[in-house]
This record gives C-alpha cells, sequence and structure tokens, in this order.
C-alpha cells in the first residue's frame, strides 16, 4: 500500500507530459507482485533461452538476498509486491511509422518524435510500457552493421554477442536493483557499432511508463567496437500518476580500443517516480566514454554513472544536472575508477534546488596503485533558489597511486538579489529573471546537448520557475 | 597523594578507586559512573558507519592497564595572571583548587548541549534570539570515546581564563606518558569567559615500540567576543594508538583557531566537533599532517553552522611518505536557521611514495540559500615535477628540493599560526619527518 504521495499536490494541472492514455489496451498484464515464478513467466512470454532464464532467476535470489540501502534517499515506501512487472503494448517491434498503432502514435505526436525524426535523427526506438514498438534505422547505418534493435530483440537475433556481452559490466549481484532489473527486465535498446564505424548523428529512445504501479526494467546494452562512436539520446517523460512508480533501469556499455561514446540522458518522470538506476561503462586503451547525465523529474533519483578505465591513456566525462523541485530529491553523480596509467577523467556537476527540493551530488574518485600520471578534476556547483532547498555534497576519493593529479572543487550559492534586481529593472519578470540565472548557471552542460533538448530543457527550467520563485 | 603508580584493569572499579586515591568531591565521582554507564551503553564503532569505514580497531590494545598515575603535565603560569583569576593547571590538582569551575567545564552525559561560559549573564536563548543557537549536533560517531575519556581520565589539563583577561603570550602544557602497554585518557579543558584572550599549546608524547591506548579529549568553549588559539602537538609513539575526540564551542562573536599537527602514533583517528552556535562566531580548524612508515591517520571532522553571521574555515595538509595513509572526511553542515554564514573545507594531500595513499571527503550539507559564501576543494598527488626541477636547476639536490617544496605546501596552515613559540615547537616537530636544517629556517 503504497503513502499519499506530498510531492504530487505541487504537480501543476498543466504538467507538460502529464497525460494518462485510457485507451491503452495491454496484451499481456501480470498480476502484481514479484516471485520466482513472475519472473519464470516473463521469460517464457518472451521466448528466451534457457541461459536468460536461469540468469534472471539468480538474479531473482540475489534481489531477495539483499537488504534494500539504507544510504541516499528514502526509499521506505517502496512496495516491491504493489508492482507490475511486466506490461506490453504491443507483441511485435514495428519498423514503419504508419503500422504503429494510433493510440500509441498519438502519444508520441504529443512528445515531437516524428518531427524530431525527420530532422536529423539516425533511428528511433520508441519504448512504450515495456516493449519497443516502434524502429527504424536508417539504411546506410544497417549497411555499415550498425545493430540498433529493441534489447529483447538483440537477444533473439544476435544471441551470440548479445551472451558475450550482456551482464559483463553489471553483474546481476552488482546491487539490489541492478538484481531486480536482471530478474525482470524488459525493452531497452542493444547497439553494436562495428569497428571503424562512425554513427554520425544521435540515435534515440523514449520511455515511458504508462501504467498505474508500472515497473519500468528497461536493459540498455551498447557495444562500441574498436575506433568506432556512437552518441545515445535517452529522454523520459511520464504521466502523473497518484501513487507511486519505480523505474530501474540497467545501462552497460562497453567502450573498446580507441572507441568513444557518449549517452545522454534527459530525465524527466513525473513527481511519483521512483528512479533507481545503475548505468556503468568499461573503457579500453585510447577509448572515450562521456555520460550527460540530466535529472529533472522524478520524486526521488538514486544514479550515479559510472566509468572503469580499464586501458591506458582512456578518458571518462560525467557532466551532470540536477533540478530538484517541490518534493523532489536528486541523489545524483557520477564514479570514475582509474585502474590504468595514463587515464584521465572529469565530473562536472550542478544541481538547482527549489522549494523544498533537494539536490545531493554523490561521487567517487578511486585511483588504483600503478595508475601513473593519471589526472581527474571533479567540479560540483549548486545553486539554491529558496530559503527551505537543501544541497549536500559527498564526494569520495581514494587515492592509492602517488604519481597523479587530483582535485574537487565546490560551491554552494544562491540567485544574487542583485542580479535578480538587475534583470527586473530590464523588465522581466522574477521567474523570467530567475529563470535566465539558472539557465545560464547550467549552460556549461546544456551546450553540450543536441539542440532540440538543449532548448527543451532552456523550456522546462522557465517552466519550472513560474509561479515557484519568490 | 597516595596513588600507588601501579596500573590496573580499565573498568568501574578502577575508576572509582582512581577517584577514591585523589580524594575527589562526591560530584565527580558520580559524574565518572555517570560516564562509564553512557560508555557501557555505547556500543564500539562496528566499521559500517561513515566515519569508521576506514579505520579498524580490530589491532586497538584494549587489553592493557589504565595508567593511573601518569607524570603532571609541564605547566607554568605567570604569577599576576594567577593573580587575575587565570587558572592553569593539572586537572587532578584544578579539582580541589577550584572545583566550581572544574564542575562548570566538565561536560555531563544528561545535558543535551554546553553550558555557555558566563550562562548566568549570556543565558541561553532559543533560536532566533541572536545570541546563542540551541547547540543541537549530529556527530555522535565519537561519543563513545568522549564518554570513555570522561569516565577514566587520571590526568590533564584545565585553562580557565576570566571576562575580559587577556593572556599575551603562549601557554605551553607538556604531558608524556612515561611507559608503554598503558591506556591513558587526558582531558584537556579550556573556558574562555568572555572577552577573555588565550592561546596554548597541547604537547602529548608516549614511548615508543610498545602499545599505548591513548584516548585524549580536548573540550574548548568560549563566551562571547572570546579569542582562543588552541595548538595541538600529537607526538605520541609509533605504537600508540590516538583513539580521540576534539569539542569546540563558538560563542557569540568569537574567534577560536585549533590546530593539529598529527606527527607520531602507529594510529590515529580523531573526531573534531565544531559547534558554531554564537552568533557572528568565527572559527578555524588547521592541520598539519606528517606522516611515514604505516601510520594511518584518520580525521573526521563536523563544522556546524548553527547560527548566523558564522564564519567557519578548515585545512588540512597532509605529508604522506612511504606507505603512509590519510583519510580526511568531513562534513560542513549549514542549518536552515544559520543566515549569511561563510565556510570553506579543504583538505590537500601530497603523496609522497608509491605506496602512500589519501582518502579526502570534504562534505557539504546546505539546509538554506540564505549563505555568503560555501564551498570545498580536495586534492591528491605527488610534487609537481616542474617544481622540483626547477629548485634542482637552482643548485638544489632533489631530496632538498622536496624538503623545501613541502615546507612550502604546509606554509598555508604554519603562516596562520600567530604564536611564534608554537610556530617553532611545530616545526620542529614536522622537521622529523619532512627534513631537518632548512625546514627550520625561514622562522624568524
Amino acid at each position: 500500500m503504497a503513502l499519499p504521495n506530498p510531492a504530487l499536490s505541487q504537480i501543476p494541472d498543466s504538467y507538460k507530459y502529464g497525460w494518462h492514455d485510457a485507451e491503452m489496451k495491454p496484451l499481456h498484464v501480470m498480476k502484481k507482485g514479484l516471485n520466482a515464478q513472475v519472473v519464470e513467466e516473463i521469460s517464457r512470454i518472451k521466448h528466451e533461452p534457457e541461459w536468460m532464464t536461469k540468469l534472471r532467476l539468480k538474479a531473482y535470489r540475489h534481489f531477495e538476498a539483499r537488504p534494500m540501502p539504507t544510504w541516499g534517499g528514502d526509499l521506505s515506501q517502496i512496495d516491491f509486491q504493489d508492482i507490475y512487472y511486466y506490461v506490453t503494448a504491443t507483441d511485435k517491434a514495428v519498423q514503419s511509422w504508419d503500422d504503429v498503432p494510433d493510440y500509441i502514435r498519438r502519444t508520441y505526436d504529443k512528445l515531437g518524435i516524428p518531427e524530431a525524426e525527420k530532422k536529423y535523427l539516425a533511428g528511433v526506438g520508441g519504448q512504450y510500457d515495456s516493449e519497443v514498438v516502434y524502429h527504424n534505422i536508417r539504411e546506410d547505418l544497417e549497411k555499415q552493421g550498425v545493430l540498433f534493435v529493441g534489447t529483447d530483440e538483440g537477444l533473439q537475433r544476435y544471441p551470440e554477442i548479445f551472451k558475450e556481452y550482456f551482464g559483463t559490466v553489471i553483474p546481476p549481484n552488482d546491487n539490489k536493483l541492478a538484481a531486480l532489473n536482471t530478474a525482470v527486465w524488459s525493452g531497452g535498446s542493444f547497439i553494436y557499432v562495428p569497428k571503424g564505424v562512425h554513427v554520425e548523428l544521435p540515435l534515440q529512445a523514449y520511455f515511458r511508463i504508462n501504467t498505474e504501479n508500472m515497473g519500468q526494467f528497461e536493459r540498455t546494452l551498447i557495444i562500441a567496437d574498436e575506433g568506432s562512436s556512437v552518441h545515445y539520446v535517452e529522454g523520459c517523460t511520464a504521466p502523473t500518476y497518484s501513487t507511486a512508480s519505480l523505474h530501474s533501469a540497467v545501462v552497460e556499455i562497453i567502450v573498446k580500443k580507441g572507441a568513444r561514446v557518449r549517452y545522454t540522458t534527459i530525465q524527466n518522470w513525473s513527481a511519483n517516480v521512483y528512479n533507481l538506476v545503475t548505468k556503468r561503462s568499461t573503457v579500453e586503451e585510447d577509448g572515450i566514454m562521456e555520460w550527460v547525465d540530466c535529472n529533472l523529474g522524478s520524486k526521488l533519483t538514486m544514479k550515479y554513472p559510472s566509468i572503469y578505465l580499464l586501458g591506458e591513456r582512456a578518458h571518462g566525462e560525467v557532466l551532470s544536472i540536477a533540478f530538484a523541485a517541490d518534493g523532489q530529491h536528486q541523489d545524483a553523480g557520477g564514479k570514475i575508477i582509474h585502474a590504468a596509467p595514463n587515464t584521465t577523467s572529469l565530473i562536472t556537476s550542478k544541481s538547482i534546488s527549489q522549494g523544498t527540493g533537494r539536490t545531493s551530488y554523490r561521487g567517487l574518485v578511486k585511483v588504483y596503485p600503478g595508475c601513473k600520471r593519471s589526472k581527474s578534476t571533479v567540479r560540483c556547483d549548486a545553486l539554491l533558489l529558496s530559503d527551505e532547498a537543501r544541497s549536500d555534497t559527498y564526494p569520495y576519493m581514494e587515492i592509492d597511486e602517488e604519481d597523479v593529479t587530483i582535485g574537487h572543487e565546490a560551491t554552494v550559492s544562491k540567485v544574487g538579489s542583485e542580479q535578480l534586481f538587475y534583470l527586473m529593472s530590464r523588465g522581466l519578470s522574477e521567474a523570467e529573471a530567475s529563470g535566465m540565472i539558472v539557465n545560464g548557471f547550467i549552460e556549461p552542460i546544456v551546450k553540450e546537448l543536441p539542440m532540440e533538448y538543449a532548448v527543451e530543457m532552456n523550456r522546462l527550467i522557465q517552466l519550472s520557475m513560474e509561479g515557484a520563485v519568490g | 597523594m597516595t596513588v600507588r603508580s601501579e596500573a590496573t584493569r580499565l573498568d568501574l572499579d578502577a575508576i572509582l578507586a582512581v577517584s577514591e586515591a585523589n580524594r575527589e568531591p562526591d560530584w565527580l565521582r558520580e559524574l565518572r559512573r555517570a560516564w562509564w554507564q553512557r560508555a557501557e551503553a555505547t556500543p564500539w564503532p562496528t566499521g559500517k558507519e561513515e566515519e569508521w569505514r576506514r579505520t579498524s580497531l580490530e589491532r586497538l590494545p584494549r587489553d592493557v592497564d589504565l595508567l593511573l598515575d601518569p607524570p603532571r603535565a609541564e605547566i607554568r603560569l605567570d604569577e599576576s595572571l594567577a593573580a587575575n583569576g587565570v587558572v592553569f593547571a593539572d586537572l587532578r590538582d584544578a579539582v580541589h583548587a577550584h572545583p566550581d569551575l572544574v564542575r562548570r567545564a566538565l561536560s555531563a552525559p544528561d545535558a543535551t548541549t554546553h553550558d555557555a561560559p558566563d550562562a548566568a549573564e549570556h543565558p541561553l536563548q532559543s533560536v532566533g534570539s541572536g545570541e546563542w543557537g540551541p547547540g543541537v549536533t549530529e556527530f555522535d560517531s565519537h561519543d563513545k570515546f568522549w564518554a570513555l575519556a570522561h569516565a577514566a581520565w587520571t590526568g590533564g589539563t584545565f585553562l580557565y581564563v576570566p571576562a575580559d583577561v587577556a593572556v599575551d603570550d603562549a601557554l605551553l602544557a607538556r604531558s608524556i606518558v612515561d611507559r608503554g602497554n598503558v591506556a591513558y585518557f587526558p582531558l584537556t579543558l579550556v573556558l574562555a569567559e568572555h572577552g577573555a584572550r588565550v592561546t596554548l599549546l597541547d604537547e602529548h608524547r608516549s614511548p615508543d615500540g610498545e602499545p599505548v591506548w591513548f584516548g585524549g579529549v580536548v573540550d574548548i568553549r568560549s563566551g562571547r567576543e572570546a579569542y582562543v588559539r588552541y595548538a595541538n602537538l600529537q607526538r605520541l609513539g609509533d605504537a600508540t594508538w590516538n583513539i580521540g575526540a576534539q569539542r569546540v564551542e563558538v560563542g557569540p562573536s568569537a574567534d577560536v583557531t585549533t590546530l593539529n599537527a598529527e606527527i607520531g602514533s602507529a594510529v590515529t583517528k580523531v573526531g573534531l566537533d565544531v559547534r558554531m552556535t554564537g552568533d557572528g562566531g568565527t572559527s578555524r580548524v588547521l592541520g598539519l599532517l606528517a606522516a611515514g612508515d604505516d601510520q594511518h591517520i584518520d580525521i573526521n571532522a563536523f563544522q556546524d553552522l548553527a547560527a548566523s553571521h558564522v564564519t567557519s574555515d578548515l585545512l588540512y595538509l597532509s605529508a604522506l611518505y612511504e606507505r603512509a595513509r590519510a583519510a580526511f572526511y568531513g562534513v560542513t553542515k549549514v542549518r536552515s536557521y544559520a543566515k549569511q554564514t561563510s565556510s570553506y573545507q579543504e583538505c590537500r594531500n601530497l603523496l609522497l611514495s608509491p605506496e602512500a595513499g589519501a582518502e579526502p571527503i570534504p562534505v557539504l550539507e546546505i539546509e538554506t540559500n540564505d549563505i555568503l559564501r560555501c564551498g570545498h576543494g580536495a586534492t591528491a598527488g605527488a610534487i609537481d615535477p616542474v617544481q622540483l626541477f626547477y629548485a634542482q636547476t637552482r643548485g638544489l639536490r632533489p631530496d632538498e628540493a622536496e624538503r623545501m617544496i613541502v615546507r612550502g605546501f604546509f606554509e598555508q596552515v604554519v603562516h596562520q599560526i600567530d604564536s611564534e613559540p608554537i610556530k617553532v615547537r611545530v616545526l620542529e616537530a614536522l622537521a622529523g619527518r619532512i627534513g631537518t636544517a632548512d625546514v627550520i629556517e625561514g622562522v624568524a
């Protein structure tokens, strides 16, 4: 039984993506709750090979055995037996926009996906509840051998490469929520970029939660083979519901020698969603991994994209924006593990707390012995927009090598009354002025986003400011 | 004094026997008993607590005997100061000479907050009245050791400075544990009334080679507009476990600087609890760490900004040789009702050997947006090779160049020591680790 969520009273009626598609008729809806039979049933419906069924069951035992984390945010109101673990709207992914059912197309229309695609997106994998319903890969990418399919389809069509990499970056026993995801995962993206192939345009997938108490457990696996490059964009919106939803994804990324991957997230779940995500990548020599992680929505987000620098001269970056409005807690950050010499990393975090919102930066930089000439810089800035807002910074460092340069800096500040006064004297409202200041604060990260996302990000910040400042 | 110089087990009987032998007043015996009960009721750290993840107490020499009659601290006080009411004495003597003052200075297990100095004149007031904050704290990770020391102290230093009395020269207290295989819990109590000015160097030593459990506790309270400089020079022996706690209460418009110079010990684990409970108070929390061999130094700091217009800056510098390891876990907390505060937390580590390690973790918890300045920084790394090269082009040998650069690194804290005798003592102590003659150079 979920308790009333105080954050919900704060959601304005005009919440941009807060509609609920009443027409949706799930084909498979299991009962709420989780046990070994549910796990087996999910695997059976998906016609999975035996090794995956066994892996799911093994992960389920880890999930059962592990205690709930007691650090970070308040997880006490999550009831794992009050959640649907498998719902699907269509049984098969479809290749053409015309084949997508009407109600789902209307939903996507509101999100603007077709326009986005027309403009410059290479491919779209839209996730509506648990199954991938729409896929389109540009022909030239296909010719180059780039695989971009739903993760379930990836398992069916490319079993060898799938089995070689699945669960190798985030093993089933990594943490309680990763174990849960491994047990019940459904949907997500599977991407393989062959040697030397550069995917010029970002690959994109939208995720939506559309059933009350629907837990969404997508699983994404990206392999960038030697010398290749790819940019993947994940954006989330969710309808507003009255009881809490759980979103617990796992994203594994393998960056091979000399390859480069950028993974961009715009997380805008409605304020009733627990967003507990494990994201991790391994980087071989001369590889580059970049996480661009923007957290705007959800009731509570706990997410720390990680980079294991395993080969010499590997480079990792985490760019993080966290925006916590009234009632929200964004517990975000990043982890960099230097496990080879001459590796370099950069974490830049910008946190904004509004109303009673709370942002926490939680990060780790670890340098193993022998990783000579490793360099890491961590920069965290926090902006507090109200008296009741809260900001925490937990920057962990474990340095076991002498020949390194590791630094961390952080500042916490408020919107200056003089800045506000100046902008308002130029004719701006207080909300507009605050929005402008906040947009300036996050600009170094926003400029790394694809243009349409940058525009949308600025608009979302502006919307959040209206009526909420003062 | 009839206490025989023999050791015995650390338990309530031993503590009461000490109290008996020292002819302590009844209230003190009962206070010890209450603290012992608190210590017993407080569990040992398990290693799962955030503050205890980096230091294991598994090898703490717990079975050694309680040091019953340590040598008295070497203390000197000018007669004219004594005439003005300044008390500076071994704690055992102060209990008899100034029982009321000692009773005020000793914290009690049932009190949630300290009595402010001059409590009668400046009573504790509720939040928002602009004098004293509520004095709440969440820093409880060292409570076990705070309680143990208050129950089992057998020596210590007591310093009291009356209102508006200025002690111009630095006071020096030097105490030595004269044998190994003992547990010793000295208390240092400093009570500075409003407008008082005082500087104290508190130096501790123990012998090398034999295990010692050293549980020193420091309790500093400053009244309104008091000015306190406290330096703790830790030169304990190479088999000593230093598990200590320090608490500093900064009164309205008071100005308190503490310096911990961690030189000796096998393992040091100290919790610093800095309570900014008076409006307009200022604190600086300084640390110098020169460690080598297999030394393990773990500092926890809690800067509690619980009043308005306060400033609290922390700076810890570590130079780590051989297999030494320094951990620092500090929290700056800005309370929702603390307006217009300034704070900074900085931890810098020089790694001078491939096997040295550092874990600097400066945490911020900010509950209000009405802040003037708040930030933190942490670094770890080797000496800049460009600096080393430059120093060598000027004719220095590599080892000389390294010493000079380390000395320069420490200067960021050293130059903030405004007492010349203390600066000299600290630099002398550091010289043992970072080099000799040229380190002392530059001290006028």
